[in-house]
């Protein structure tokens, strides 16, 4: 299984530091719920994709669309159905299916939801989950927490290698059973073995990471070191400056008030 | 009741907190039902039960919240992440607070079966109505009615499997019981 998510590549969003690249993403988050106009939240989608073309390939870009295809496809049949207020601008036979109170509804939720979700797959994209973890440390992370986050990552591939080869060993098992004991029920109850072999798998390795953790000292008082740190390129001031500046002009732009 | 060395306590609850992360983690994105509106219900509910019955309501709330939000960015839904962390997180602390209200001795698992029920299905209403409530934050109140089933059917079959595994684990493997905090 692979963890990563990070696409190496070039450009202003590699340049860019992790943490204030993290401030953009929540700034920008907040403000698309902001009284924006709907240009403005279109041009944040535009250019969210530009970014992600830029930065991977047209058909990486085009993946968070698909991801939340379905949910869109939802929102475009639903919210027609249920917003009946204003003026009916679109008839199917007789009956009345939009209005334009609706589609500017719909235009505004499907904006939203597809920059929330641009702008998180850039950041995910650019950065290296060892930066993302340094980031949330430098906005004040415990260094335990820091801690557990590593080690769920260091364990989740070698956890999927171990629970797919007992998912192989209880199929092969099941391969035997005759016709007629395949339903459902028997389906789920099928679960249950195998379930509880890969937790037994995984707790049976929780007293040895504990021992590793303490002979490795953890709980001494000593200032712990960091094998990566985060450089800013220009200072850490000149990134986060540029940060709240992109949010800044958004904001200004297409504010409707 | 031996007292653990606090130094000892805290290596085995951050080995704990890492390992059920990323048991949730894998559960998430391996183990998943198809349904017939072009979705999946994966069985992280399981482990997020399983977890606030044996361990308590702060591993539970680590790991769920954990593993559901590492799992969404991997999957390719890092929108939904801080909102996972947040929900699945609550899931476990409401699900592990009532499994073990009253027991003073013994893990959580041990509690009492309609206990644990009770747990699971305030859990499932946390699950499914954090996820309405985000839902139609991000993409309209209307819209998000849809995932109310599917969450609720993910959510009860996590607490029904939660339930049969944590009482075949606790047989399966007793020193488990020296893992519970």
């Amino acid at each position: 299984m692979t963890t990563s998510t990070y696409i190496a590549g070039r450009g202003f969003l590699y340049w860019f530091d992790a943490r204030a690249k993290l401030l953009t993403v929540v700034l920008l988050c907040v403000l698309v719920f902001l009284p924006m106009r709907q240009l403005g939240l279109w041009v944040l989608v535009g250019v969210a994709f530009l970014c992600a073309w830029r930065a991977t390939d047209f058909k990486q870009a085009l993946q968070p669309l698909r991801t939340i295809l379905f949910v869109l496809i939802i929102m475009v049949l639903f919210t027609p159905l249920t917003y009946r207020d204003g003026e009916f601008i679109l008839f199917i036979g007789q009956f009345p299916f939009i209005t334009r109170e609706a589609l500017v509804q719909v235009n505004t939720l499907i904006a939203r939801f597809l920059g929330i979700t641009y702008v998180c797959s850039l950041y995910v994209w650019t950065t290296p989950m060892a930066d993302i973890n340094l980031a949330f440390r430098w906005y004040g992370l415990s260094y335990q927490a820091a801690l557990v986050l590593t080690l769920a990552f260091r364990f989740i591939p070698f956890i999927a290698d171990a629970f797919r080869m007992i998912q192989d060993s209880h199929a092969l098992r099941n391969a035997v059973r005759i016709e007629g004991e395949t339903g459902k029920r028997q389906r789920l109850l099928d679960v249950v073995p195998t379930v509880t072999a890969a937790l037994v798998f995984a707790l049976k390795s929780i007293p040895y990471l504990a021992m590793t953790l303490e002979h490795r000292g953890l709980g001494s008082s000593v200032k712990r070191t960091s094998y990566r740190k985060l450089h800013a390129k220009g200072g850490i001031f000149t990134h986060v400056l540029l940060s709240v500046m992109i949010a800044a002009v958004f904001f200004l732009v297409f504010i409707t008030i | 009741m031996k007292e653990i060395n606090p130094a000892k306590k805290t290596a085995l609850q951050i080995a704990l907190m890492a390992v059920l992360t990323a048991v949730v983690v894998v559960f998430t994105l391996m183990f998943r039902v198809p349904t017939p509106i072009k979705g999946y219900i994966s069985l992280c509910d399981v482990i997020i039960t399983f977890s606030a019955f044996l361990f308590g309501p702060w591993i539970a709330a680590i790991a769920g919240g954990l593993g559901t939000g590492i799992a969404d960015v991997i999957g390719g839904f890092p929108q939904w992440a801080p909102f996972s962390f947040l929900i699945h997180g609550a899931q476990g602390i409401i699900i592990a607070l009532i499994a073990r209200a009253g027991l003073k001795k013994g893990v959580p698992g041990d509690a009492k079966l309609f206990k644990m029920i009770l747990g699971g299905v305030l859990g499932m209403l946390v699950m499914t109505g954090g996820y309405y409530l985000v839902g139609g934050f991000l993409h309209g109140f209307k819209p998000a009615l849809v995932e109310i089933p599917l969450n609720l059917l993910q959510s009860g079959v996590g607490v029904v499997l939660g339930i049969i595994v944590s009482r075949t684990v606790l047989k399966a493997y007793p020193p488990v019981r020296s893992l519970a905090l």
